[in-house]
């Protein structure tokens, strides 16, 4: 059962454990208006155990986003993926900390960590630090990170078509936090699209 | 006669990044005409494309540009369109994680409430794209995909002419459409456009080569070098070319 959770102002701290065969799936929502310092710490305690941590922030105005994500892998054969994207406009300020931490028994890891970011306003600012720190040796892990703006060629292609700027960069944005949307369950997913489509457009 | 003027650019001066590439560019295209500016890389073919198509990255410094009466160069890209120019891209942009479907269906509502129409109703929309996407012989499944993400050469030319169909624009310029298609791909994007005019509309044809112009026939032929139209003449002007090169007219 993925569990969303729409962030809201000040501190979220959620330690999570999880058991042997088991997985925790979890969306975080971090909507405009929303300043927020979140904390989670992961910790895969038995074999086989698998993570999947989604988020997707959108600041126009003068929020401050701060999400710092440990991931440890403990034991052997355990999954995770933490995928974040985010969109900063106004003066806004995003914090994006990330670590993933395989200690020496945790053997045939599979680890992978994404921060993509849109910076829509040279008064926006966005920090990511995506950290590995691996002690064992046959893992798979990987870690990325980027900060970009949106691209014109698209805008001009679409406006070309007739599309006008602001939907264009509406679709841009759209499709832009897309990828961790899709992970949120069916039955919600709808509502929360729509209300990131009426956040990018007011942005 | 005066009111079959489509399209009239008169002193065209155009730079990107204070480096002039049109210098002073005159042409002038009548309704149901086909004209093909030709010339080789770096004349400022795709330039002028860019600048017709109002791309914001180009800047005319001098000249004017009438469409139907209306002062072109005051229009935003997505006015021009509305207004009936199309641009087939040499290079069709990737737009990842954006449908096929959900870009064709902003881009034709766009145009409706730019005309003051009501958005296409959601069957009306899809009875359409399937109907263009077989004028073209793209497969169903294409409406589902990225725009141009994945697509190959012949794939992507034939999504804009499929493009080109949904919008029904009275102005079409296609910016070296033959590049990278096999002569299949050319054909289907030919008939394309050939069956897509009309006396009430024209088209320009940009391309280096006369193997485009064997398919859509040109009635006025135009070579550009350096910035500049040196020569108009009617469609023989295609084999001379051909024969002699461009150094050498």
């Amino acid at each position: 059962m993925t569990e969303v959770i729409i962030v809201s102002d000040g501190q979220l701290v959620r330690n999570i454990e999880v058991q042997s065969g088991d997985r925790k799936d979890m969306v975080l929502l971090v909507y405009p208006g929303v300043s927020c310092d979140v904390k989670l710490d992961v910790r895969l305690v038995g074999e086989g155990a698998e993570a999947n941590i989604y988020g997707a922030y959108v600041c126009g105005g003068e929020e401050k986003v701060k999400i710092a994500v440990d991931m440890h892998h403990d034991l052997p054969h355990c999954n995770s993926r933490q995928l974040f994207k985010g969109i900063a406009g106004g003066t806004s300020k995003v914090d994006f900390y990330g670590k993933i931490i395989v200690a020496q028994d945790a053997q045939r890891t599979e680890a992978y960590q994404e921060n993509h970011n849109l910076l829509l306003t040279d008064g926006a600012k966005v920090d990511t630090k995506p950290q590995l720190e691996i002690y064992a040796d046959d893992v798979k892990c990987s870690h990325g990170a980027t900060i970009g703006r949106l691209n014109e060629e698209e805008q001009f292609y679409m406006r070309s078509r007739g599309i006008t700027l602001e939907d264009a960069r509406v679709l841009q944005m759209i499709s832009f936090i897309a990828p961790v949307l899709e992970n949120i369950p069916e039955e919600e997913r709808e509502a929360v699209a729509l209300k990131f489509e009426e956040a990018v457009r007011n942005i | 006669m005066a009111n079959d003027i489509l399209l009239k650019i008169e002193g065209l001066r155009a730079s990107v990044e204070d480096k002039e590439i049109l210098k002073g560019v005159d042409l002038t295209i009548r309704k149901g005409e086909i004209h093909a500016v030709m010339g080789p890389n770096g004349a400022g073919k795709s330039t002028l494309s860019a600048v017709l198509a109002g791309k914001p990255q180009f800047t005319v410094t001098a000249g004017s540009i009438e469409f139907l009466g209306q002062d072109l160069l005051a229009m935003s890209p997505e006015e021009r369109a509305w207004a009936g120019i199309f641009l087939s891209f040499q290079y069709p942009v990737e737009i990842p994680g954006v449908t096929i479907t959900n870009f064709m269906k902003t881009a034709v509502n766009s145009h409706r409430t730019g005309k003051g129409l009501e958005p296409l109703k959601a069957g009306d929309f899809l009875k359409l794209m399937r109907e263009k996407m077989a004028f073209v012989q793209m497969k169903p499944e294409f409406a589902k995909r990225e725009v141009n993400v994945g697509f190959s050469g012949g794939e992507k030319k034939r999504n804009e002419i499929f493009q080109m169909a949904m919008l029904d624009p009275t102005l079409a310029i296609l910016d070296e459409t033959d590049s990278g298609l096999d002569v299949d791909a050319l054909r289907i994007v030919a008939n394309g456009v050939n069956a897509l005019h009309t006396p009430e509309k024209a088209a320009i044809v940009i391309t280096h080569y006369q193997r485009l112009l064997d398919y859509i026939v040109p009635d006025v032929v135009h070579v550009l070098k350096d910035g500049k139209i040196v020569k108009t003449a009617g469609r023989e002007l295609v084999a001379e070319i051909e024969e002699k090169g461009y150094d050498n007219l």
